[in-house]
């Protein structure tokens, strides 16, 4: 046994201290000790590979040992009709028609992509496609919300030990782009968000949503005793040891080196078969469950599966087939190697399994069994190395940690309005957060698999603008399309984490029903900083209120998840970042609405209500104003809004949309007059100063382009709403003018915002 | 049988532009080092053949390289070990 | 021949991705494709149309459709080459371009000997680009993936690849050769209709703007934008990418 060491826990509280932090197994004294106790009653010592398995079970990013209080409390028991399996699996289950239903998933990258960014980000993509396709959907789209320190940050300000963000933005492009490309599923909507406090902390967060016949849903649970464990895929190596235990710390200056082994190698030519065989065995009926390997490795997917069936399991750890030579046990059962598959498969269909796997050209082997005990027993060369009970192992701890609210500060000092509107309007056009972001958008092939039917641009082409989100039509035989958008303001969330949260489902909803569709479902990856600083899960738990808040009221509810904590380096923390995937739903896809002036001569309204809520917006950061309101909302002016929109766009009464967020008013009608070069004359009037009224970003506000014939039925649609519109100008000339009030504001030649708009990140990025 | 190793590199032919070197220079100059003149972009393969007789090594890595590492339109490549 | 007895082979091998959307536009034509892994190729018999999906055949590592090219060489050239000489048709799209052209097969040399004469290569942005491309049919020789759609006829096609930028060795002449034999089918165009439309219309750098092309006698053909992903999106005058797959399931009716 001199592959598998005992370890001695009967020691001083200084000494566990030690034990943890030389194992890498990242548990603290106090969850050691429960370790301790567990082990006297057994009579024995723990072993190595017992210590690491429950390291990574008891991570925070495998048992949410900070966050699941919050998110039971406020988002879990959330509920909607269309909700098949959610919350509880790899990927939510939602019901897409009759026979079909869609997957869900989105995850967090972040450690990794800050080590090693195109690595980093690849294997984002391909633990996102796994976590949809171990649910029996075939993948369709991906989207990527990532979020970086300005690629302009001077070198002198970025401390030693952390990269520059224009080398960890580029990496990170480059790594969704070689691997989403070549695996064949179109990265199809995202965002890309600059903010300084990213600065030593990118986010990186991938989502994936897959289309499946009910009839093949899969669940991560095997069927029943023993039930055969099926590991395939590639082998199993070094790489991406601890972690999720290295995802659940801060990173400090020495984890660019130290961490490596942490960031595992994707191989989108060893996935693409993968998915293929995997489904096919699927799709024969020949799986009782499917899991894949994410994070914990086989440590977590093993004793998963087996409880998640009331039952245990016991492996023969030395049939795991391996990349390299001489691992230990313990880095075969915890390892994060990609691209592997667990099944669960009854003998009688065991060969046939293996022979399809065979037929991709992709390793299969036989590692364990299921067992009627709820028990987990190891093996290796025939010695037994690791027996815990599963629920032990699984559950984990739960804290409820302190917090401590931060004041917000309301009031900003008085500010003067801009000396030359035309200026300003250019300058907030060409900032980075509202520039165009075809320079990341063209790198992906959001083409591949011939369903889309929008992508993230829209318009003429190569003057195409942002679309509100991005439609796929999943099955040849229906007309059916799923919609996407990913939002979040983090500005908004750092002074606000309660409003800001709520702001982005708002955001979220706002983009779907411009595009014509319904709300249908959400999901949220949440990244925080330091979870044990009082200040940093006050930020949290305002930040889960604030998605309930809107969440619950709209019809569509949080599916499926993840928390990343501990998002803090040598630069300080990341602002809390709720970054939120909406999805929704059209009948027919050829009624979609898009961003771009259709026709000359048509109406301009404004829907909603726009408010002196300044606070974090575009315009406020460029002046580098501080504090003011920041934008609430109102859940059921937003269900009341989207209901008349969606129909009105029911009835074809709308001829472009576009929802109103960073940048605010004007940037929406920028967007609307790049797309087709169709420009537009805006008289507005209301009581607001001329800055607050282009420049506001309040919630719950849209764009909407209208034939003349059909402005009664608008109106008076909005009115039995109960929701406020104005109508504020007609499309035409190759100009967009303004005038506030009477007052003219500016004059700007389409032309001239093309270019202001197209041309920050290709200047920039090269 | 000894081993040996033989390493191909494959690079672009005179006149053939090659706009990934262009990028890199942009990008190094761009991070400060104006002194760079060119970059160009080679490719090397290092293979390990089960062989020891030095005329055929150098007539299978020369076949190896005419018949999939480079296309003879735009490429020219160097053997050496 | 009956479309419904026309039976097409799309081949793939680990990293094709396009084959499901290939599949689906012949199926729509009530023609009988099959998606077959090179593995299981033993005949290329059955069929009567030959299809090189689009994707990342093998990484694209080396340079792309190299390794396929080399796959299909070592497995069944000399049947390839029967079956182009019989006249049944051969299309690549994109990766599949890229295998036709490392396989020597496009844009095709006198003697038939494989030799490759052309490359496509890295786009001049170095970077992968995916945009829509407008395409003009420039050549009035009956190619048989263009035969249904008029000379000077426009169409909107999605464009995505890294390495587009169509090479000939020979220089000059050689692309006034092929142009003059009728070869050069597509060429990337601005709305204006201009064959020397510059980047970003013409997305690689292609020297004339060359989008796609066939062999001397118009049954083997390459682009690289992707109809199979423009089949429904019509232009005003009612084409779509439909109509390259319309024009090979006439021709292989229409000849066998």
């Amino acid at each position: 046994m001199s592959d598998v060491a005992e370890i001695n826990l009967e020691v001083s509280d200084f000494e566990l201290k030690k034990i943890s932090e030389e194992t890498g197994i990242g548990l603290s004294v106090d969850e050691l000790k429960v370790v301790q106790e567990y082990f006297q009653k057994k009579g024995r010592k723990p072993t190595d590979i017992e210590l690491q398995a429950l390291g990574q079970a008891w991570s925070e990013h495998c048992c949410y040992k900070s966050s699941k209080y919050y998110l039971k409390k406020y988002l879990f028991h959330l509920k909607a009709p269309q909700n098949i399996n959610v919350i509880k699996e790899d990927a939510g289950i939602i019901e897409f028609d009759k026979d079909h239903a869609y997957a869900v998933a989105l995850e967090s990258h972040n450690h990794p992509s800050a080590i090693e960014p195109y690595g980093g980000a690849a294997t984002g993509i391909g633990g996102i496609l796994r976590d949809v396709v171990c649910m029996g959907a075939q993948p369709i789209a991906l989207i990527d919300p990532i979020f970086f320190a300005l690629p302009t940050t001077k070198s002198s300000v970025i401390p030693k030990s952390v990269k520059h963000p224009k080398f960890i933005f580029s990496g990170v492009v480059d790594g969704i782009r070689d691997y989403g490309n070549r695996v064949g599923i179109p990265t199809i909507a995202g965002m890309t968000c600059f903010h300084s406090g990213y600065l030593g902390n990118c986010l990186v967060n991938v989502g994936c949503v897959g289309i499946v016949n009910k009839k093949d849903i899969i669940y991560s649970k095997v069927g029943n005793v023993s039930d055969y464990f099926v590991l395939a895929g590639g082998g199993t190596g070094r790489d991406g040891i601890h972690g999720v235990t290295f995802a659940s710390k801060e990173l400090d200056d020495d984890s660019a080196t130290a961490s490596r082994s942490a960031v595992q190698v994707g191989d989108p030519i060893t996935k693409e078969p993968l998915i293929h065989a995997c489904l096919e065995a699927n799709e024969k009926k020949l799986l009782t469950g499917m899991k894949d390997l994410g994070g914990g490795g086989l440590s977590c997917v093993v004793g998963e599966m087996a409880l998640a069936a009331g039952f245990g399991a016991k492996v023969q750890l030395e049939n795991v087939h391996l990349k390299e030579k001489d691992l230990k046990p313990w880095e075969i059962w915890v390892s994060e190697s990609q691209e592997r598959m667990m099944m669960s498969v009854r003998e009688e269909h065991l060969k046939e399994v293996l022979k399809i796997f065979e037929k991709w050209d992709v390793p299969a082997v036989i590692i364990g069994q299921v067992i009627p005990e709820k028990r987990m027993e190891l093996t290796w060369k025939g010695d037994k190395i690791y027996d815990m009970d599963l629920e032990f192992v699984t559950t984990g701890p739960s804290y409820k940690r302190p917090i401590r609210p931060v004041r917000i500060n309301n009031e900003h000092n008085n500010y003067s309005e801009p000396e030359n509107y035309e200026v300003m309007i250019k300058t907030i056009i060409n900032s980075l957060n509202c520039a165009s972001k075809d320079w990341v958008i063209r790198q992906y092939d959001f083409e591949v698999r011939a369903r889309t039917i929008s992508s993230s641009l829209v318009g003429h082409i190569n003057n195409e603008t942002h679309a509100d989100a991005a439609v796929i039509k999943p099955l040849e035989s229906s007309q059916r399309g799923l919609v996407f958008t990913s939002d979040v303001n983090p500005n908004t969330v750092a002074i606000d984490p309660f409003w800001g949260s709520a702001g982005a489902v708002d955001e979220c909803v706002r983009n779907i029903v411009a595009t014509g569709a319904r709300p249908h479902s959400f999901a949220d990856c949440l990244n925080f900083g330091n979870p044990e600083k009082p200040d940093k899960m006050w930020e949290f738990s305002q930040a889960v209120q604030g998605l309930a808040h809107v969440a619950g009221k709209i019809g569509a509810t949080f599916v499926s998840g993840n928390v990343s904590l501990y998002n803090e380096g040598p630069a300080g923390a990341c602002p809390p970042t709720p970054t939120i995937l909406g999805i929704g739903i059209i009948d027919d896809v050829d009624d979609i609405i898009t961003v771009p002036f259709k026709k000359e001569g048509n109406l301009v309204y404004l829907v909603g209500k726009t408010r002196d809520e300044m606070a974090g917006s575009v315009y406020f950061n460029l002046r580098s104003l501080e504090g003011g309101k920041v934008p609430k909302v109102n859940p059921y002016e937003l269900a009341n809004a989207s209901a008349g929109l969606l129909e009105l766009a029911n009835m074809n009464k709308i001829s472009s949309c576009h929802d109103i967020s960073e940048g605010g008013l004007i940037l929406a009608l920028a967007e609307m007059c790049i797309g087709n070069g169709i420009g537009a004359s805006i008289h507005i009037k209301d009581l607001l100063r001329g800055d607050i009224s282009l420049f506001s970003e309040s919630n719950t506000r849209w764009i909407c382009e209208v034939e003349s014939k059909d402005s009664d039925a608008f109106e008076s649609n909005l009115q039995a709403h109960c929701t406020s519109f104005a109508l504020i100008g007609t499309t035409g000339g190759t100009s967009l003018s303004i005038t506030h009030n009477k007052r003219k504001l500016a004059d700007l030649p389409i032309s001239e915002l093309i270019k202001e708009w197209q041309a920050p990140l290709w200047e920039i990025m090269g | 049988m000894g081993k040996k190793e033989v390493i191909v590199t494959v690079g672009l032919k005179e006149g053939i532009s090659d706009p990934e070197g262009k990028n890199v220079k942009k990008a190094l100059s761009l991070l400060g080092f104006k002194e760079v003149e060119e970059v160009k972009i080679l490719k090397s393969y290092k293979i390990t053949i089960n062989e020891n007789k030095c005329k055929d090594i150098d007539e299978k890595v020369k076949a190896m390289a005419e018949g999939l590492l480079t296309n003879p339109v735009v490429h020219d490549y160097e053997i050496s070990w | 021949m009956k479309p419904e007895d026309i039976n097409i082979c799309i081949l793939r091998i680990e990293g094709t991705n396009n084959e499901q959307e290939m599949y689906d536009a012949f199926k729509r034509l009530g023609t009988k494709p099959h998606l077959v892994h090179l593995n299981e190729l033993s005949s290329l018999k059955p069929y009567q149309c030959l299809m090189i999906p689009g994707g990342f055949s093998a990484g694209d590592y080396i340079r792309a459709g190299t390794i396929f090219a080399s796959r299909i060489k070592s497995n069944f050239m000399d049947e390839l080459n029967n079956f182009i000489k019989e006249g049944y048709a051969v299309g690549g799209i994109c990766n599949g371009f890229q295998v036709l052209v490392e396989l020597g097969l496009l844009p095709g040399n006198p003697k038939g000997n494989g030799t490759i004469t052309a490359c496509l290569s890295r786009n001049d942005s170095a970077r992968f680009e995916c945009r829509h491309s407008i395409l003009k049919h420039v050549s009035s020789k009956k190619c048989v993936f263009t035969s249904l759609l008029p000379q000077n006829e426009q169409l909107i096609v999605p464009s995505a690849h890294a390495e587009g930028k169509f090479l000939l060795s020979g220089g000059k002449k050689a692309y006034e050769k092929l142009e003059k034999n009728g070869q050069i089918i597509f060429k990337y165009v601005n709305y204006k209709g201009e064959t020397n439309a510059p980047y970003p219309w013409n997305p690689n750098g292609s020297p004339y703007n060359i989008a796609g092309i066939c062999n001397k006698r118009g049954n083997v053909f390459g682009m690289m934008p992707h109809p199979e992903r423009s089949f429904f999106s019509k232009n005003e005058h009612g084409y779509s990418g439909k109509i390259l797959f319309e024009s090979v399931v006439k021709y292989i009716g229409g000849t066998f």
